[in-house]
């Protein structure tokens, strides 16, 4: 069998690493990029060997939106997961455990919201902010976007709690821990691989979201897609410099996630419907 | 002053009553349900009620004047208005070809990454295959412009060694073709994925013994590949159309649905009709139409994931 590791396995590793590397190109290109000055952009033909420079990111962190818009994406992506992961998981033992009437209903309706096109939603969201003065309101941005992660968060730890035995609650109960003990010190520990998989991947919906921060923030809480979109242009043409160095930062995070998390891959990218690992 | 001597010893009952409560699973339920009840309440009811309200005004916050009531009257402007139907075939064609490609490239390629499980660097090889579909689309829509650039972007430079040149963006014959291949190179990594976990769901004593007796490729993949992960190759489908109906972020910030309305797709003219003219009452109509397509896609796909559900059970 030693022997058989020949040629013909050699190729196809190498078939299958050029396939990666195809689909990376595009991006290599834009990180390769973002460390050339303004005339090694616009240069013809386009230059392959260079000496890399980290002026753009100077200038980029001398914006001074950068930075406040930078935190702004974080703070907002944090506090509202960690909203959604505990409205979501109350919800989804629930669910999982009692079945209440309207259970399959709820959850058909939960996940119609994520289906529904983000122009639609916006704009009803648009009006009812403006008549509630919640417009450009940090609470109204992050329970927005809280509202935005609970379906998918609720769907995959549902599914999650489906597999932890009933014993377990049972055994729990008879020995005379209460449900909220039960609920946090049993379960919970359990479903961490879907609290993992509901954290990240919401995370990455939630940081590249664009238009309903663009819609409905105001410049305090604005995150990092609004401030690409709204500075792109500059001096009557595409600010390369700024745009290419952006583009690469802002990368970083869901390409070191993937990186480390990928066996939720699948799990995440389905919204939580289908499982399995890859 | 007798109430206070009635309320102490009551005290201590009530608390037990309390936690007794808390403690019946009918209470319970509802309790920890209630505040993604909320949620959803305020978020998504409220939402689609005005939306329902106002697609019968007309209303556009530009010019200060108040909602009129106009019945179904957008209703009627949509349904004669010869954009909107375009947009709309506009869209189908676009989910058409773009689901299409990505499905098919998705599985030949998910075919070629099956026997990946000892490739060297693997977890790295997919990173890299997988980036594509979790950039900001914001960002993919920027970057695009500088490799499509007619000037100096990379890939024009490719094709002025066959000495020609192509603005991929600006022109009307080129665009749409353009902002699909983003689309399919964004996409296409999904598909590969759904096929490789579809792929897992294949029996492996069938695919021996298909191996054993020698059958040809293409009869293996119809015969056994197929019929054991068409399930979830469906679901991947579903969920790319309703990705695909969506798509707007993309194409947006690479053409804004131009040249002229050579790449606008239903969400593109929604997002128009409601913030660039403002025409609040014409739009909530279009989101309407939208939303009810969108619950109608879902409960397909849920139809199908519990017949996949199903399957499984009974092959357990």
């Amino acid at each position: 069998m030693k022997a058989k590791t020949s040629w013909r396995t050699k190729a196809y590793y190498g078939v299958l690493w050029l396939v990666a590397l195809l689909f990376f190109l595009p991006v290599l290109w834009i990180i390769l990029s973002s460390f050339k000055d303004l005339n090694g952009i616009l240069a013809r033909p386009p230059q392959f060997i260079f000496t890399p420079s980290l002026a753009n990111y100077r200038e980029l962190f001398s914006i001074p939106e950068m930075v406040r818009d930078l935190r702004n994406s974080v703070i907002i992506s944090i506090s509202a997961l960690f909203i959604a992961l505990v409205v979501a998981y109350l919800a989804a033992y629930s669910f999982s455990r009692f079945r209440p009437a309207g259970t399959d209903l709820f959850m058909f309706l939960l996940l119609s919201i994520r289906m529904v096109p983000a122009a639609a939603v916006v704009v009803p969201v648009f009006l009812m902010y403006t008549a509630f003065g919640w417009k450009g309101t940090w609470g109204g941005v992050i329970l927005y976007y809280a509202m935005f992660s609970i379906p998918f968060s609720v769907w995959i730890l549902k599914g999650f709690i489906d597999g932890v035995s009933p014993k377990f609650d049972e055994t729990a109960l008879v020995n005379g821990g209460s449900r909220w003990h039960v609920i946090t010190k049993v379960i919970l520990p359990q479903v961490r691989p879907g609290l993992i998989a509901a954290f990240i991947f919401n995370l990455i919906f939630v940081w590249n979201e664009f238009l309903f921060n663009f819609i409905v923030s105001s410049a305090s809480t604005e995150t990092i897609p609004v401030l690409l979109a709204t500075n792109l242009y500059s001096d009557g043409g595409l600010n390369w410099t700024f745009m290419t160095s952006l583009t690469t930062l802002y990368m970083i995070p869901p390409i070191v996630f993937i990186f480390f998390f990928q066996r939720y891959l699948l799990v995440g990218m389905t919204f939580g419907t289908v499982r399995g690992e890859v | 002053m007798a109430s206070t001597s009635m309320s102490r010893p009551q005290a201590p009952s009530q608390r037990a009553k309390w936690h007794q409560r808390l403690n019946d699973p009918k209470v319970l339920a509802v309790l920890l349900i209630s505040p993604a009840m909320l949620f959803f309440f305020i978020w998504n009811v409220i939402p689609v009620l005005w939306l329902v309200g106002l697609s019968f005004y007309r209303y556009s916050p530009k010019f200060g004047r108040p909602p009129s009531f106009i019945g179904i009257g957008n209703y009627e402007d949509l349904f004669f208005d010869f954009s909107a139907w375009e947009s709309l075939s506009r869209t189908f064609i676009w989910v058409l070809l773009s689901v299409g490609i990505e499905t098919v490239l998705g599985i030949i390629l998910g075919i070629l990454f099956w026997g990946s499980d000892k490739l060297p660097g693997r977890r790295l090889a997919l990173t890299l295959l997988f980036t594509p579909m979790l950039l900001t689309p914001v960002s993919v829509g920027a970057f695009y412009q500088y490799i499509y650039e007619p000037t100096f972007g990379i890939l024009n430079y490719f094709l002025s060694f066959f000495g020609t040149n192509i603005d991929f963006l600006g022109n009307r014959n080129w665009a749409f073709a353009s902002v699909l291949a983003v689309d399919v190179w964004m996409w296409t990594p999904f598909m590969i994925l759904i096929t490789l976990a579809a792929l897992g769901s294949v029996p492996k004593a069938e695919l021996e013994a298909a191996a054993i007796d020698r059958l040809p490729w293409l009869q293996r993949f119809w015969h056994i590949i197929l019929p054991r992960s068409k399930f979830i190759l469906m679901l991947g489908v579903l969920l790319r159309t309703i990705e695909s109906f969506k798509t707007m972020d993309l194409i947006h910030l690479m053409t804004q649905g131009g040249p002229g309305n050579a790449t606008d797709l239903i969400a593109i003219s929604l997002y128009r009709t409601a913030f660039d003219s403002l025409q609040m009452g014409e739009s909530a109509t279009l989101a309407l139409i939208l939303l009810l397509t969108a619950i109608a896609f879902t409960s397909i796909y849920l139809y199908i994931l519990n017949l996949s559900k199903r399957e499984q059970e009974i092959a357990l």
